[in-house]
C-alpha cells in the first residue's frame, strides 16, 4: 500500500514555492537566536574579567547575576526560539501562535536583562518586578508550546518530554520568584491605606515571603537551579534528541519501551530531588540516583541508535551534540558525589559546586545548544533564502553556508576551554580560571564567527544557474 | 514535438539537492519512478525520513526542475514512505558524497 504524503501538479511558467506548512517565521528563532548569543558573549567576557567568580564560592551577587544571564540571556533564549521552529518541524505540527511568540520576546528581553543588571546591584525588589515580566513571558511560551502539542498528530516520548520541560519551566520560575520575594522587605505597604487592592497584593506576597524564610535559602537556590537545568534543559536535551540523532545520522529509535522509560525516570528522578533539596534532606541521594539510572538508559539508547545509523561520518553539528550528552555522565558522577550524606562542608566540596554549575551550563547545555545551533541556524538562513530557489537555480547545501574548518577549531578550543577552567574552578585558581575561559571565549569567537557566515548569506545570497542545456541525453528507444 | 526521455528526466532532478546531506535526490535513491504521458511527467518519490523539515522545499524544488526541461507541460510530484528509503538504493557516488557505508 502506498502511504502519499503531499503531491501537487504545476505548469511551467508557475514556479513553485514551498509554503513551509511547519514552518514559522525565520525572523521569530533568529530573534531569539542573535540574543543568545550576545550574551554569550558577554557572559564569557564578563568570567574573563572577574575569574574569581568561579574560583571562590558562588553565593554572591555577581555569580547570580552572570549564571542568569548564561541561564536566561544565552541558554533560554536559543532554546525557546530553537522551541518554535523544532517543536512544529520534530512534531509534524504547526505553532499555535507566532503573534505571543513575539510578545514573548519582548518581555524574554526586558526581563532578563533587567534581571540581571538588578541581580548585579542586588536589588531584590527590581529583580522581582523583572522576574514577573519574564515570567508573563514564559507564561505566554508554555501556553503556546502546550497549544502546540494539542495537535501533535502521533504522540511519542519526544513530545512527552517536551511536555514535561513545560511543567517544570513553569515551576522553575514559579520557584525563583518565590525565593526573590522571600529576600524582598515591603515596608512601604504599611503606608497603603487597607482598601487598596494592591496592598492586599503585597501582603500576600509577604505571606509566600514568610512561608520561603522557613527554608534554608541555599537549599531554596538549589531547587530553583536543578528544576531549570534538569528539568528544563536536560528533559529537552533527552527528549528532542531521540527525534533529532536518528534524523541526522539516518538512523531509528531502537526501543521505543526504554525511550519512556528514561523519560518517566527522569521525571520522578526530579520530582524527588527537587523536594528532597529544598528540605535539604539525605534522601536527595536516593533521587539523585534514579536520576543517573535514566541516563544510563537514555546513553544505551543513543549508543543503539548511533550503532544502526546508515550514515558513518558523523559532522561536527552532531560531534557537539554527541558530546554534550557523553559529558552527562561525569556530571553525574560529581552529582552522586556532592549529595553524599556524609560529605563535609568545606572549601573544595564549594568548588566542586562551581564545577558542578560550570559544567552543567556551558559543558552539556552550552555544547549541546552549539551542535544543534550548527544545523537550525543554516536551516533558517537556506529556508529563507534558497527554499524558493531550489529546482530553478544552483543552490548551496546546509554545510556549504559555513566553514566546517572553524567549526572544527571551535569544537577543540571549546573542549579545551571546559575542561581547563573545570580543574582551574576545582583548585580555586583564578588565572586558571581566565585562560580556561579565554579558551571558551576563542570557542565563541569560532560560533560568531559561522553564525556571520550564514547570516551574510540573508544579504547576498550565492545562487548559481543550472548548467542549462544539459548535455543531449540518448534517446534508448 | 520534442520527445522526453525519463534519462533526461533524471538528469533535470539531479539539480535538487537535499540541503541536508549535500547530494542530489536521484543519487540518493530517493526518485521511484518516472512517467511520461502527453508531455506531463509524474514522478514518485521519498524523503529520507518522514518529518523532513525540508520535505516542501525538496518536493517543490523536483516540481521545478520538471517544469524546467523543454516540452514539458505539467509536472506532478508524489512524496510516499512507502517503501522506506534506505541507504542500499542510492548509487556509488551517492554513498561517497554523504559519507553512508556499503550495504
Amino acid at each position: 500500500m502506498s502511504a502519499a504524503a503531499k503531491s501537487s501538479k504545476a505548469k511551467p511558467g508557475s514556479a513553485v514555492t514551498p509554503f513551509g506548512a511547519h514552518a514559522p517565521s525565520v525572523a521569530l528563532p533568529l530573534a531569539f537566536i542573535l540574543t543568545g548569543l550576545l550574551a554569550l558573549c558577554a557572559g564569557t567576557g564578563w568570567l574573563v574579567l572577574q575569574p574569581e567568580l568561579l574560583a571562590t564560592y558562588h553565593y554572591n551577587q555577581n555569580v547570580i547575576a552572570v549564571t542568569h544571564l548564561f541561564v536566561l540571556g544565552w541558554i533560554c533564549s536559543v532554546v525557546m526560539g530553537a522551541m518554535y521552529q523544532l517543536v512544529p518541524v520534530a512534531l509534524e505540527t504547526k505553532l499555535y501562535s507566532e503573534r505571543l511568540a513575539r510578545w514573548h520576546f519582548v518581555f524574554h528581553l526586558v526581563g532578563f536583562t533587567g534581571m540581571v543588571w538588578m541581580f548585579r546591584v542586588w536589588n531584590m525588589k527590581q529583580v522581582g518586578h523583572f522576574g514577573c515580566v519574564l515570567a508573563l513571558g514564559v507564561g505566554l511560551f508554555v501556553y503556546n508550546i502546550a497549544r502546540t502539542l494539542r495537535r501533535v498528530p502521533k504522540w511519542n516520548a519526544t513530545a512527552t518530554a517536551v511536555g514535561a520541560a513545560l511543567f517544570w519551566i513553569s515551576l522553575a520560575v514559579s520557584a525563583g520568584l518565590f525565593i526573590a520575594v522571600a529576600k524582598c522587605s515591603y515596608d512601604s505597604t504599611e503606608g497603603l491605606a487597607a482598601a487598596q487592592g494592591v496592598r492586599t497584593l503585597v501582603g500576600g506576597l509577604r505571606s509566600v515571603a514568610g512561608f520561603m524564610s522557613r527554608f534554608d535559602a541555599i537549599g531554596a537556590m538549589h531547587a530553583h537551579a536543578h528544576l531549570g537545568g534538569v528539568g528544563f534543559f536536560t528533559m529537552l536535551i533527552v527528549g528532542v534528541s531521540y527525534k533529532l540523532v536518528p534524523m541526522f545520522t539516518l538512523s531509528e529509535i531502537q526501543s521505543k519501551r526504554r525511550a519512556a522509560s528514561s523519560i518517566v525516570l527522569l521525571n520522578i528522578s526530579l520530582a524527588g530531588s527537587f523536594v528532597m533539596l529544598l528540605l535539604r534532606s539525605p534522601w536527595k541521594l536516593a533521587f539523585v540516583l534514579l536520576g543517573v539510572a535514566s541516563l544510563a538508559i537514555y546513553g544505551w539508547e543513543m549508543v543503539a541508535i548511533l550503532r544502526a545509523r546508515k550514515r558513518r561520518t558523523l559532522d561536527w553539528g552532531i560531534k557537539y551534540f554527541l558530546t554534550a550528552i557523553g559529558l552527562l555522565f561525569p556530571l553525574s558522577a560529581l552529582a552522586v558525589v556532592l549529595c553524599w550524606p556524609v560529605l563535609p562542608l568545606n572549601v573544595f566540596t564549594g568548588q566542586l559546586e562551581n564545577v558542578y554549575g560550570f559544567l552543567a551550563l556551558v559543558g552539556v547545555v552550552s555544547l549541546a545548544i552549539i551542535g544543534m545551533l550548527y544545523k537550525i541556524v543554516p536551516f533558517l538562513v537556506w529556508f529563507s533564502r534558497y527554499s524558493s530557489q531550489i529546482g530553478r537555480a544552483q543552490v548551496p547545501s546546509l554545510a556549504e553556508l559555513y566553514s566546517t574548518r572553524v567549526q572544527a577549531l571551535g569544537y577543540w578550543t571549546l573542549m579545551a576551554g571546559i575542561g581547563w577552567t573545570c580543574m582551574a574552578a576545582a583548585i580555586s585558581s583564578g588565572v586558571g580560571v581566565r585562560l580556561g575561559c579565554g579558551l571558551l571565549g576563542l570557542g565563541v569567537a569560532t560560533l560568531a564567527f559561522n553564525v556571520g557566515l550564514m547570516l551574510t548569506h540573508l544579504l547576498r545570497p550565492k545562487t548559481k544557474p543550472f548548467a542549462w542545456p544539459t548535455p543531449p541525453v540518448p534517446n534508448p528507444a | 514535438m520534442k520527445t522526453i526521455t525519463e534519462a533526461a528526466i533524471l538528469e533535470s532532478l539531479r539539480q535538487v539537492i537535499d540541503p541536508e546531506l549535500g547530494c542530489n535526490i536521484v543519487d540518493l535513491g530517493l526518485i521511484y519512478s518516472v512517467s511520461v504521458a502527453d508531455a506531463k511527467i509524474a514522478v514518485v518519490m521519498t524523503l529520507t525520513t518522514p518529518g523532513c523539515p525540508m520535505h516542501e522545499s525538496i518536493r517543490c524544488g523536483a516540481q521545478n526542475a520538471l517544469l524546467n526541461i523543454d516540452g514539458v507541460e505539467a509536472a506532478e510530484v508524489e512524496v510516499v514512505w512507502d517503501p522506506p528509503w534506505h541507504p542500499s538504493m542510492m548509487t556509488e557516488f551517492g554513498r561517497s558524497a554523504t559519507g553512508v557505508g556499503t550495504f
